[in-house]
């Protein structure tokens, strides 16, 4: 019976009750109470789904709404949790019940669930329905249950903010590498979710369960008796106690527990708790035993008992029942089956009541079919298939399986039992010729019948049935078994019981099950997480590199210098990428670049990579003061996997672009003659340096190197065409920057277009602009008016306005050829006011209007006497 | 995410510095392996590294949130031990209070050569508030005894609530999520499927 039909009559509109509810047992301190829990989804109008637990207390089977009454209701919001735990003291084994903690930031309950695929399915919808941790997603905000808040007086508010957690109060997630997770509880179905390395250890260790295991046996009992609708009358000692040991394992099955209509509608019987305490309290006085599960189908009841020291050594408990009656489901006829594993030894008992009547047994072959299609248990892992009753080592099926004796009249019957010639009887055993037939229930075997049949007496005595129907004495209360190490020891009736129409059978068996050896197990299945590490670790990508250290000997200014090396992958595909050291802006220094510094690799491929140094402008004055070096360490990331790390190491030779002005014209000597440490302390002189100047040897008043190039071309190219208007020669700007650096001037050879080139490359590199940063500003405002642009001009460094000067001479100069060398006031004035004039911010885009003021400023001093 | 091979309850980062002269490894080596505390099952996400002075400062960035550190040096070379002190410093400065250090005295087999007393290094482990133990990574004696010592270390100050979990590098997730292999930043990357076992 669905009790969700109820709770859904009491919900309001948009509310679902998504899952057939769960009865539970509320636990609060010593207090036991029933609930009916329901999952309730409310879908939001903007979309998306909020959830609730709503507890109900109920009556003994709730129907309708009215029988249900809401106790509380428990939002499933970002802090809910629900898990497992194991109540102290208890034997978990015995796993007949589930008990959950549900925890919210209010409140904390704790609830035993039955144990079973629907407690089962319904904490995986409950999982399921849980928000997550996703930030995209907005926190509930419950709204839709501020109408049970207040209407509903029973809904206990622990706080008057009620359970709703205002925002802000929500307990902050751990956030490690980049993740939000949730609380330290184990949260239900993550297990589940992430099983398949334990689904891949299961299936290992079963292969070699021989290896661990040794066969012991224990002994079963199993019994079954059709109780005909009757009470316990009578102790059931000689039934469950006859033998001399106790067994290990009780297996007790009952048919026609209960009649009556209410049962067979309402699966609800009194019978029940009657024949399961009788039974408790015939079991063998020897021991002391446990009860680990109790299923019931109307009238077909199995019990499953373990000796308490064996209760450890139980688990994976699950019990199924499948009804093959009216229209083929209802529970009058059909079977009940307890699933579990004993040691190693997967055990499925299953008790069934088949079809009646003597020329039935077709159908009683077909509900045996039925049975073992239908019957199927959940698995820890969902993504296994579910569980059918033929996967297991060890079947034990028992029941009132209703075969009958044909071609024999009744008389013919009874007068072969008076003989106690069961033999012949039992060659008109239906059962034993569908058997024969294989038929049903192939692979099972069956002891030999030993006593007389069980069925029909007249209730209270060991007559043959003497209503007016007679029926002919039938062995329909029978015990079967399929399986490896299984002896069965007795096969017998019990006639002294007298309570039922039928005669309850008892069968004892040793049956041999895999226990396990400790130390073994642990060893193998040492054994088998090392060898998963290592195969995990096996897919983390490994790649092998051409060369791990780089080494650029003597890298000049603005001369590219490349080495490559091969990434050779390993046999995972990989991605890798150079990574940035936290502190760090790029993946390396700016003067160096890995051409692709990020890519894929295919198995066993290869990619070269080539590291690229060339130092410009922005990088050189800081190698020529020491500041920097040629000195870095790539960190060559594979992700998922290893980290490399690739020195690069190398000197750099001082330059005179780069330099300052005033660093130059403190160099009397070539730069590169000069000691290392004299080129570092006067790269690193402030641009005011006059005065405290006087322990140095007295400056130059102009930079050696502008004025061997402005020499050069005042000597040589006045009248070339296009001046500084045609690019130079890159090879040659090499060799004029070596003569620069190595003072050999005489040696130059070069084209008038690289010479001007390189002055233009020099006048870039400086540091400071020879219109220094500070003056910048003033420059642009007093552009147009010459006398107050001279003035500023004089406000510069001695160094910087000589070199002003001096430049702008040379360029009046140039001017006065202007008929040869095609050159006029207004280009030479946009050629050099951008690299005479910088802006202080470095912005590589000036706007227009910065642009032309520039102009504009250099202009005036080309076509005015200077 | 059904098919991602793992099932365990905590992943704790370890970074293991080997004191080398001369280095077994320039980078970093990554690895993974389950192990058992308590019954909870524990992923290792191992970063294994040179403490090689040349990339000290390269390999600061990989203690960031690391719940354990294992610092190695070699009982045959006095030098690997010397070096600890300065490895140590970084260890400190850079983890969270609560990382647990541990020292090991790696090439235990090798008695004849020993150049570093047992009661020494043990010492000094006190005197710095370290776990202590030495070990054999060819004989495979009590290496992964460090590896257990930490993860218990760790795990009861998870019990005792003296690790907070919250917070942001502590080291230790609770909920299984991708492998982020040696990251030096603590960007989230994209996971990507499991594709072994």
């Amino acid at each position: 019976m669905d009790q969700s039909v109820a709770i859904q009559e009491t919900l309001a509109e948009g509310e679902y009750c998504i899952i057939q509810a769960v009865q539970g047992v509320l636990c609060e301190g010593d207090s036991r109470q029933s609930r009916l829990l329901g999952l309730v989804r409310y879908r939001l109008e903007h979309g998306g789904q909020e959830h609730a637990l709503f507890l109900y207390t109920h009556r003994r089977m709730a129907i309708t709404g009215d029988d249900v009454s809401l106790d509380q209701i428990v939002p499933v919001s970002r802090d809910f949790t629900l898990e497992e735990v194991c109540p102290d003291g208890d034997l978990y084994v015995l796993g007949a019940d589930v008990t959950v903690q549900l925890d919210t930031a209010e409140l904390s309950l704790t609830l035993q669930l039955p144990f079973g695929s629907h407690t089962r399915m319904f904490l995986q919808e409950v999982a399921r329905a849980c928000p997550g941790f996703d930030p995209a997603n907005p926190d509930p905000e419950f709204l839709w249950l501020s109408r049970y808040k207040c209407a509903e007086p029973k809904l206990e508010s622990p706080t008057p903010g009620g359970w709703n957690s205002a925002p802000g109060t929500r307990p902050v997630c751990a956030t490690i590498g980049g993740g939000s997770y949730p609380s330290r509880k184990r949260v239900w179905g993550l297990e589940e979710k992430f099983g398949l390395r334990d689904t891949i250890v299961k299936s290992l260790l079963a292969q070699k369960e021989g290896e661990y295991t040794d066969i012991q046996n224990f002994r079963f009992f199993v019994g079954t008796y059709n109780v005909n609708g009757q009470s316990p009358k009578e102790c059931l000692r000689p039934w469950l106690s006859h033998g001399a040991q106790a067994p290990d394992v009780y297996c007790v099955g009952f048919q026609e527990l209960d009649l009556s209509k209410e049962a067979f509608f309402f699966h609800d019987t009194p019978k029940e708790e009657e024949w399961f305490k009788a039974v408790s309290e015939s079991l063998h006085p020897d021991a002391k035993y446990a009860k680990v599960k109790l299923i019931r189908l109307v009238g077909i009841m199995l019990l499953l008992y373990v000796r308490q020291e064996h209760a450890a050594y139980i688990s994976e408990v699950d019990a199924e029942t499948v009804g093959t009656g009216i229209m083929g489901r209802m529970g009058n006829k059909g079977g009940v089956a307890i699933r579990f594993r004993f040691h190693n030894t997967s055990i499925c008992v299953v008790n069934s009541h088949l079809a009646a009547h003597m020329e039935e047994y077709e159908r009683r072959n077909q509900d045996y079919k039925d049975i073992c299609s239908r019957m199927q248990f959940c698995q820890v892992d969902p993504d296994l298939p579910p569980l059918t009753i033929s996967k297991h080592d060890v079947i034990l099926w028992l029941g009132d399986l209703n075969y009958r004796i044909e071609e024999l009249d009744v008389e013919k019957v009874k007068k072969l039992i008076e003989a106690k010639d069961f033999e012949t009887l039992y060659g008109y055993d239906q059962l034993r010729n569908q058997l024969a037939a294989k038929t049903v229930f192939e692979g099972f075997t069956e002891g030999t019948l030993t006593f007389q049949p069980t069925y029909k007496y007249d209730t209270g005595s060991d007559d043959w049935d003497t209503s007016e129907k007679c029926r002919a004495p039938a062995w329909c209360d029978r015990v079967l078994w399929k399986g490896k190490d299984v002896t069965q020891l007795s096969y017998q009736s019990h006639m002294a019981l007298k309570t039922s129409d039928h005669k309850p059978v008892s069968s004892v068996f040793d049956i041999g099950v895999k226990v396990i050896n400790e130390e073994l197990y642990r060893k193998i299945l040492e054994e088998i997480v090392r060898s998963l590490d290592k195969m995990e670790n096996a897919n983390i990508p490994s790649v092998s590199l051409s060369k791990r250290e780089f080494c650029f000997q003597n890298v000049k200014y603005m001369q590219l210098q490349v080495e490559s090396f091969t990434i050779h992958n390993g046999q995972v595909p990989c991605r890798f990428e150079f990574i940035r050291k936290p502190d760090d802006e790029s993946y390396c220094k700016q003067w160096l670049s890995a051409n692709p510094s990020k890519g894929f690799l295919l198995p066993d491929s290869d990619i070269e990579i080539e590291l690229e140094l060339f130092v410009n402008k922005t990088t050189a004055t800081k190698l020529n003061s020491g500041e920097d070096k040629i000195e870095d360490i790539l960190v060559l990331h594979l992700e998922r996997g290893k980290d490399y790390f690739l020195p690069v190491s190398g000197n750099y030779l001082p330059s005179c672009f780069g330099s300052p002005i005033h660093t130059l014209c403190y160099m009397r000597e070539p730069i590169l003659d000069l000691p290392r440490e004299t080129v570092s302390k006067l790269t690193l002189m402030p641009v005011w340096t006059e005065g405290d100047s006087s322990q140095l040897e007295s400056p130059l008043e102009i930079p050696k190197e502008l004025w061997m190039m402005v020499d050069h071309l005042y000597r040589n190219a006045v009248q070339q065409e296009d001046l500084f208007q045609q690019p130079g020669l890159r090879s040659e700007f090499e060799h004029i920057r070596d003569c620069l650096d190595t003072g050999m001037i005489d040696n130059l050879s070069a084209s008038n277009h690289s010479v001007a080139e390189a002055l233009l490359l020099f006048l870039e590199s400086l540091p400071e602009p020879v219109v220094c940063y500070s003056a910048y500003r003033s420059c642009l405002e007093c552009s147009g008016n010459y006398m107050a642009s001279k003035q500023v001009i004089s406000t510069l460094p001695t160094f910087y306005k000589n070199v002003f000067n001096y430049l702008m001479a040379f360029l009046q100069e140039l001017l006065k050829n202007s008929a040869k060398n095609h050159l006029d006031e207004n280009i030479l004035a946009s050629i050099f006011g951008s690299l005479l004039l910088r802006n202080p911010a470095g912005h590589q885009k000036l706007e227009m209007a910065e642009k032309k003021k520039a102009q504009e400023f250099i202009h005036q001093f080309l076509c005015n006497p200077l | 995410m059904a098919t991602a091979p793992y099932n365990y309850s905590y992943i704790f980062k370890y970074i293991i510095i080997v004191m080398a002269d001369c280095p077994h490894t320039i980078g970093v080596e990554f690895g993974t392996r389950i192990i058992e505390v308590s019954g909870q099952k524990i992923k290792l996400q191992i970063w294994d590294t040179a403490g090689q002075e040349r990339f000290r400062a390269v390999t600061r960035s990989y203690y960031r949130g690391a719940a354990g550190a294992l610092m190695v040096y070699d009982i045959t070379r006095r030098s690997t031990y010397n070096h600890l002190s300065s490895w140590l410093t970084d260890a400190r400065n850079l983890t969270n209070p609560n990382t647990v250090i541990i020292l090991i005295g790696n090439k235990a087999d090798l008695e004849a050569q020993r150049d570093v007393t047992y009661e020494e290094a043990k010492q000094f482990a006190e005197e710095n508030g370290l776990l202590f133990l030495e070990a054999s990574a060819k004989t495979g004696e009590n290496v992964e005894d460090a590896f257990l010592e930490a993860a218990k270390k760790i795990y009861q100050n998870i019990q005792d609530g003296s690790l907070d979990l919250n917070a942001a590098e502590s080291g230790v997730q609770h909920k299984p999520s991708a492998p982020q292999g040696g990251r030096l930043t603590s960007e989230p990357q994209p996971q990507r499927e499991g594709c072994g076992c």
